[in-house]
């Protein structure tokens, strides 16, 4: 996949985000090819899920620009300058990025199927029926093949976990957001939900995911960053920053998780 | 095929993962005893028997009279009424109470400031005052009328049409619950993690859906068990419309024939059995909707296994 110049998906010039008075990113560029595992590591504190949450708009950015497939998110740019969107364009743009979060965040009040569900029913207006069975199919792909009816506290946090990656998908996003999906599992649920990323991976899907398991990042990532105090410190290939990190931030931060 | 297991383990397991048969046996348990148990119900049974032989038999209760009014149609007809207030005051003070809760919520400062007024001011007077307050509002403002403000009239009614004894009543008892409620609806939002939300959101939700399909219906559990509470009380405050004065109430109703008959204490009892009547039923309700909103948080046992 490397050296064909990819269509950007997600493009991200120099944004900033402040919490406060603390800068949280401090001038972040980014791109992400269509197709592309773009995979970000760095210090916990570091700005890893300001930057997602930046993304799929659960955070408004203080400066410069995210785009989506050419489109201006969370703005409407008229005569050079930036117009807020309504919250109604906001959540419809917010459809197009699939996130997972640390903490699965199921509805713990809906069956795993109804999670699945839920965003194509209610807010797609699909067919319910139809929408069943996407989301039974999804299940299956995802490795939980009946176990549809089952609330999330009848799961173990790896299909919690795949549960969730399985509601992102059923809003068909252009774009994936994982947050640390296996920060919160016991070590044996790891593999089966990093099984499925990379599934997704294989099938061309675009993400961007924030992991602590080098040994994944390496193996998935097309794309690696390394971030340190709210900003990219180096970029490349994984084997390149991996193996040969040219900053000493990034060395001494490799030092630690391996 | 593992989550097959589990259910039949569940079940006091006489297989074992593979679905063989297991080659141990539970232990045999004698169970504890607990003599002082018996010998406490015996007591209390002992206790409870004198005391009703006591006060079936105590001719100051007046049981003949009991009887008699238990379900005499003024009485029901009190019944009906204070069912009836309960009802309806619950039924506007929810969504009143709902909608401050989401005004607070909403970081509209004016809206905010509308419902921190509102509860301040309607949890902050007695109940009494402000029934007493809408029963004198059609002396207050003898007109309703709808106007273009400093301009002219477009239709106006007479206050005694709209502001009734029984409407007095109701809007006296339901904007005074609300601002209780709103706290209590406030608490039980807040116990909800933020992630639910930002997932929500994540799959392009509008907050109004937000609201009522994520965000309410977990709220549910906790909000419950406080508002059966809540309603439990109402079912009492009913007898304060006096204040207002609304004279069909069932409280107002035993004491009318209590005054006639110079004979309150079987007439306390007719109102008691009825107002315990009506909280047993109101707690059917509640354990329903307990049950049913406890669902994915109770539930523990697992239903529908792989085909
Ligand atoms: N809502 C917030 N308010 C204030 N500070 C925040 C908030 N969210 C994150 N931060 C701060 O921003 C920094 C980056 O946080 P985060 O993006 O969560 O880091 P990471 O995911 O890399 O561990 C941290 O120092 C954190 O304390
Ligand atoms: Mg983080």
């Amino acid at each position: 996949m490397h050296g064909i110049p990819l269509k950007p998906t997600v493009e991200l010039q120099a944004v900033h985000k402040f919490y406060g008075d603390f800068h949280a990113l401090c001038g972040v560029d980014l791109t992400i090819g269509k197709g592309e595992v773009c995979v970000a590591i760095g210090p916990s504190g570091s700005g890893k899920s300001t930057l997602l949450r930046c993304i799929n708009q659960l955070e408004i950015v203080s400066a410069g620009r995210i785009s989506l497939n050419g489109e201006l998110q969370g703005y409407r740019e008229i005569d050079g300058r930036l117009h807020q969107l309504s919250a109604r364009q906001i959540a419809e743009q917010r459809r197009r990025t699939g996130m997972v979060f640390q903490r699965f965040n199921l509805f713990p009040h809906m069956t795993a199927l109804q999670n699945v569900t839920e965003g194509p029913v209610h807010v797609k207006g699909r067919p319910s029926k139809l929408a069943k069975e996407e989301g039974n199919a999804l299940l299956e792909r995802v490795g939980l093949g009946g176990l549809g009816n089952r609330y999330p506290n009848q799961l173990s946090g790896g299909q919690q976990q795949r549960v969730a990656i399985a509601r992102a998908l059923a809003m068909d996003p252009e774009v994936m957001l994982f947050d640390e999906p296996t920060s919160a599992l016991d070590p044996e649920l790891v593999g089966e939900v990093l099984d499925v990323i990379k599934d997704l991976a294989r099938a061309g899907m675009t993400m961007m995911l924030v992991t602590h398991e080098i040994g994944f990042a390496r193996e998935v990532a097309d794309h690696l960053v390394f971030m340190d105090n709210g900003a990219i410190v180096e970029s490349g290939r994984p084997q390149e920053v991996l193996s040969n990190p040219g900053e000493a931030r990034t060395r001494a931060f490799l030092s630690k998780v391996f | 095929m593992s989550e097959t297991s589990i259910e039949l383990a569940g079940k006091g397991g006489q297989l074992d993962k593979g679905g063989k048969p297991q080659d141990f046996v539970r232990n045999e348990v004698v169970p504890r005893r607990h003599p002082g148990r018996w010998v406490a119900v015996a007591l209390i049974l002992v206790i409870c028997i004198q005391a009703a032989h006591g006060v079936a038999t105590n001719p100051n209760f007046h049981w003949a009279t009991y009887a008699e009014h238990l379900f005499s149609p003024f009485v029901l007809r009190g019944v009906g009424w204070t069912l009836l207030l309960t009802v309806i005051a619950m039924a506007i003070a929810i969504p009143l109470a709902l909608a401050l809760v989401i005004m607070r919520d909403s970081g509209n400062p004016i809206l905010g400031g509308v419902a921190w007024f509102w509860v301040w001011f309607f949890r902050g007077t007695p109940v009494y005052t402000q029934l007493a307050f809408w029963g004198l509002f059609a002396v207050l403002f003898p007109r309703i009328s709808l106007a273009v403000p400093f301009g002219p009239e477009l239709f106006s009614i007479d206050s005694r049409l709209i502001v009734t004894p029984a409407v007095a009543a109701i809007v006296g008892l339901s904007f005074n619950e609300s601002a209780y409620l709103a706290e209590i609806f406030r608490a039980g939002f807040r116990a909800i993690d933020r992630g639910q939300t930002e997932a929500a959101q994540a799959i392009g939700m509008s907050q109004a859906k937000i609201w009522r399909r994520i965000l309410i219906p977990q709220a549910m559990r906790t909000i419950i068990p406080p508002t059966g509470n809540e309603t439990i009380g109402m079912l009492k405050m009913t007898s304060l419309v006096l204040a207002v004065p609304f004279t069909l109430d069932l409280m107002f109703a035993t004491n009318a024939i209590a005054n006639r008959t110079y004979l309150p204490v079987p007439l306390l009892l007719v109102a008691a059995t009825w107002y315990l009547a009506i909280t047993s039923l109101l707690m059917v309700g509640q354990y329903y909707l307990e049950r049913h909103f406890g669902r994915g948080h109770d539930v523990i046992a697992v239903k529908g296994g792989p085909r």
